[in-house]
């Protein structure tokens, strides 16, 4: 296991070279650069946007600006944001606890809805309860989330007044107190619902469809003739079975954690990653656009290794070698 | 046993989540019964004292947080400094400069003699002094500064020596005492003054942070400290700012308890203002009819200071010499272009697109500014398109070989390219389409090319041969001069207008020994220059917007003018 860990991870290194270069080229490609675009003559001039221009290398040779950012980024340098002025680093780091916040809780909000109404509508399928499951879940699946989160301001925030429309935190209260962690889980939650949609309903459906086939399967007639009782014939036999493959999502769901969600994040203004993503690609803030989109790169790879390794230690029939 | 103990535990589960949804329903119900009860006592001191609440001041984007004038890129960030900071000098609702905490003096538009305002705090408790301005100056006229403001150092005498490290400071600053301190430019100009950087920044906030990492720095990012009425109490950074009143203020008092900042996404702009979630934003005039509906919020106009054209490629410029090296035939006769004029319904198009908020502009001038022609003096190019067939006759563009279209005036196809910039928004399409249509309308083939916006300023810059007729919009400054937007020997000519008697007349209204100090001369001047481009038309002045700003109904105070809204300290809320 630890060689074959070590050997992915040693895999990941020209992996990770490639998307380097193949992004890069891209983000460069894009017309025009952070001081093109609409110009405000009265708060500018060409001789500033010249002199920046020559200050941050935009005008020499692609291959050099290549060069110059890889030699600085392995050498854990990511650069100055050209439209925040700040250290990226800074900068993500502001953002991250914000995005890792709303990941989180979106997971934790999935994986209870999910395994609950999974388990429910796996054990009684083709019931009432079932069907109402199945319709809402579709309805999940359906919704695009920017129709979803400004529904939920209009009707949460704007009709009932239960929940905030924008932000991570009020700023009046204090912080590192109770009260400015309950702000801040009464800011996460709806975007957290939002963006859980579409996963609650597919893990749902996932499991839900497991659980059916597995009761069908021959070790659980088996049990059930060996007078096991229905709930653990449930809960123990088939669950185990039903749980391997929502582990491969797992890994990504670690990635989900830290990517940030872009348009769930504009909807409700929640200052994290996706927002700042967003941001960097409309006002070409390469180091910006280029150090996400690597730290995206190597956790989605990385992602994967973690759900392949799970999958060995939950499914012995699985051997990494 | 087992079945029940897991039908326990999914159903502790399903009531950990309720109880966790619950929860913060509750919180959130407490929340507002907070503010209610801090409403009611703001009710409450309003019988006495009419003061205090809280007023949520809301932006539609995020801020970049370079909250200094020295170092802000975007208006979101200026909107938020001019409410805890302000400069020495301020703008009347002619954009004429007016003393605010310094007083000035000149008798040649060369040396200007300021004097400050004695005895006015910084929010940090340091008193405010002409060091303070020369460490701005100096700051912004450094070689390592990264912000965009040098242009309005440069004009001192000794600021390239400086910036080159020739000198060790700006000889054009001589401080006489404390409060008195005398700039000399290096030359007389007419808008040196108006020019002039008149922001000053506190020196011990900045103690020991080189100027290269200024704009990055706590004194920028975190902790502010300025001039103004409120005060910087605390900043989430993308989301929020939280403003205090600051007692020291030297010209009033403050009368409210707090101002706090918002980004709000422009989807739930109007929801937030119905419910009475947000006092004031600036919104896109589009919406201005849906906010004029609502009941809790009134929409206020003003008037804007940029206007909107369609402009014609004329030539080509060299980055390099700074001059119009080639011009291109197609669109150099007048006449097409003054049909081209002819043909377009403004104020169809502008009621239709601005919800009525602007009104057809005949000149590259805001009619707020203090040098606008009066529309008597220009043509007004109305709505006409018999006259613009004719203008097309007479100039030779016919329909020759019978196909519904006009040929140019050798014969051959003519069609118009009219390119405008795509930024998503569906309704810049419908809008640039209609445009096209007027000019169908007269006979010209018209095809329409969207562009995405980067790339679109990009081909534009560079006079790709692939923009022939585009759309675009400029802003005016505080100062009337266009010299940046016109003269021939400027970047951002974009029309690469090449007009000797244009410069010059530019030229003059800046010449102190045309005009020497007087705006009546000056703008004699320029009235002559609309006249020019008027008649010219390198460009179709479309149309110049109105500002459209809500606020809500419990707010008072606010009044707004040609240069923006007044000091925050006149601002009050009342229930």
């Amino acid at each position: 296991m630890l060689k074959y860990t070590l050997r992915r991870i040693l895999g990941m290194i020209p992996m990770l070279f490639l998307i380097s270069v193949v992004v890069f080229t891209l983000a460069l490609a894009m017309p025009g650069d952070p001081f093109s675009g609409e110009i405000d003559p009265n708060n500018t001039d060409p001789e500033y946007i010249e002199e920046m221009r020559e200050k941050l290398g935009l005008n020499d040779p692609l291959h050099i600006q290549y060069a110059r950012w890889i030699s600085n980024f392995v050498q854990g340098d990511f650069g100055e944001s050209t439209r925040y002025k700040m250290e990226v680093s800074d900068l993500i780091a502001e953002r991250l606890p914000n995005t890792v916040l709303l990941g989180a809780t979106s997971l934790v909000i999935t994986y209870i809805l999910a395994f609950a109404m999974g388990m429910y509508a796996g054990r009684k399928p083709y019931t009432l309860g079932d069907h109402f499951i199945g319709g809402f879940n579709y309805f999940g699946l359906a919704i695009p989330s920017y129709i979803a989160g400004v529904f939920a301001i209009y009707i949460f925030s704007f009709q009932l007044g239960w929940i905030p429309f924008q932000g991570s935190v009020d700023i009046t209260v204090e912080k590192g107190t109770l009260e400015y962690w309950l702000s801040r889980l009464h800011h996460v939650i709806t975007p957290a619902i939002v963006l859980g949609l579409l996963n609650i309903a597919s893990y749902t459906q996932f499991l839900r469809n497991d659980i059916i086939e597995n009761s069908r399967k021959d070790f659980v007639r088996t049990a059930r003739a060996k007078g096991t009782p229905e709930g653990k014939i449930y809960n123990r036999h088939i669950l185990r079975n039903s749980i391997i493959p929502l582990i491969t999502f797992l890994g990504f769901d670690i990635v989900n954690l830290v990517n940030g969600a872009i348009i769930t994040e504009a909807i409700f203004t929640y200052p994290g990653i996706g927002q700042l993503f967003l941001n960097s690609v409309m006002n070409q803030d390469y180091p910006v656009l280029m150090t996400l989109t690597m730290m995206f790169s190597f956790l989605v790879l990385v992602g994967n290794l973690i759900a392949d390794i799970l999958y060995g230690v939950v499914d012995p029939r699985i051997r990494l070698d | 046993m087992r079945n029940k103990k897991s039908l326990f535990w999914l159903l502790a589960m399903l009531l950990g989540l309720s109880l966790f949804v619950a929860a913060c329903g509750g919180e959130e119900s407490s929340g507002t019964d907070d503010e209610q009860e801090d409403t009611t006592d703001t009710e409450d001191s309003d019988e006495t004292s009419s003061e205090g609440g809280t007023m949520v001041f809301a932006v539609d984007s995020e801020p970049e947080g370079l909250f200094n004038w020295a170092f802000y890129g975007i208006v979101t960030d200026a909107d938020i400094i001019s409410l805890f900071d302000e400069g020495l000098i301020e703008y009347d609702e002619n954009l004429k400069p007016q003393p605010n905490l310094a007083t000035w003096e000149t008798e040649d538009n060369k040396t200007f003699t300021f004097k400050f305002e004695e005895g006015v705090k910084w929010h940090n408790g340091d008193e405010l002094t002409v060091h303070d301005w020369v460490f701005a100056l100096e700051t912004i006229a450094h070689p390592d500064y990264d912000g965009p403001r040098y242009e309005n150092v440069k004009t001192i005498e000794g600021a390239e020596a400086y910036r080159n490290g020739e000198a060790d400071s700006i000889s054009g600053i001589e401080v006489i005492d404390d409060y008195t301190i005398k700039i000399t430019f290096d030359k007389a100009r007419v808008n040196n003054l108006t020019n002039l950087w008149a922001y000053p920044m506190n020196r011990t906030a900045f103690e020991g942070i080189e100027v290269a990492d200024m704009s990055g720095s706590d004194p920028v990012r975190k902790n502010p400290v300025g001039l103004g009425p409120y005060k910087v109490e605390n900043i989430v950074p993308g989301e929020s700012v939280e403003l205090v009143p600051f007692e020291d203020y030297w010209n009033g008092e403050p009368k409210m308890d707090k101002i706090i900042v918002k980004v709000v996404d422009r989807s739930s702009v109007l929801g937030a203002l119905e419910k009475g979630e947000i006092d004031f934003i600036t919104v896109h005039p589009s919406m201005g009819q849906q906010v004029e509906e609502l009941d809790t919020a009134d929409l206020v106009t003003y008037p804007g200071l940029s206007y909107y054209y369609v402009g014609f490629k004329l030539g080509k410029f060299d980055n390099e010499s700074l001059e119009i090296v080639e011009k291109y035939d197609k669109y150099a006769d007048k006449r097409l272009r003054q049909a081209m004029y002819y043909a377009i319904n403004r104020e169809e198009w502008i009621d239709a697109f601005f919800s009525g908020f602007g009104k057809p502009v005949n000149r590259p001038v805001p009619t707020a500014h203090w040098i606008a022609a009066d529309d008597s003096e220009l043509n007004t190019y109305p709505y006409d398109p018999e006259k613009a067939k004719e203008l097309l006759d007479e100039a030779g563009y016919k329909d020759v070989n019978d196909d519904g279209w006009r040929e140019d005036p050798d014969g051959n196809e003519f069609v118009v390219k009219f390119s405008h910039y795509d930024v998503g928004d569906p309704q810049y399409e419908s809008r640039a389409k209609a445009l096209t249509q007027y000019w169908n309308d007269v006979g010209l083939q018209t095809e329409l090319e969207m562009v995405e916006v980067n790339l679109y300023y990009d081909m534009l810059e560079n006079d790709n041969p692939e923009i022939e007729v585009f759309y675009g919009g400029w802003g005016t400054g505080t100062d009337p001069d266009p010299s940046a937007t016109w003269k021939s020997n400027a970047l951002w000519n974009y029309t690469r207008y090449d007009n000797p008697e244009s410069d010059q007349l530019l030229d003059d209204a800046l010449d102190m020994d045309v005009v020497g100090t007087s705006d009546e001369k000056r703008k004699e001047i320029y009235v002559e220059w609309q006249k020019l481009v008027n008649e010219e038309v390198p460009m179709l002045y479309i149309t110049e917007l109105e500002e459209t700003v809500a606020v809500s109904k419990r707010l008072k105070g606010m009044e707004f003018d040609v240069s923006g809204w007044n000091s925050p300290v006149h601002w009050y809320i009342e229930e």
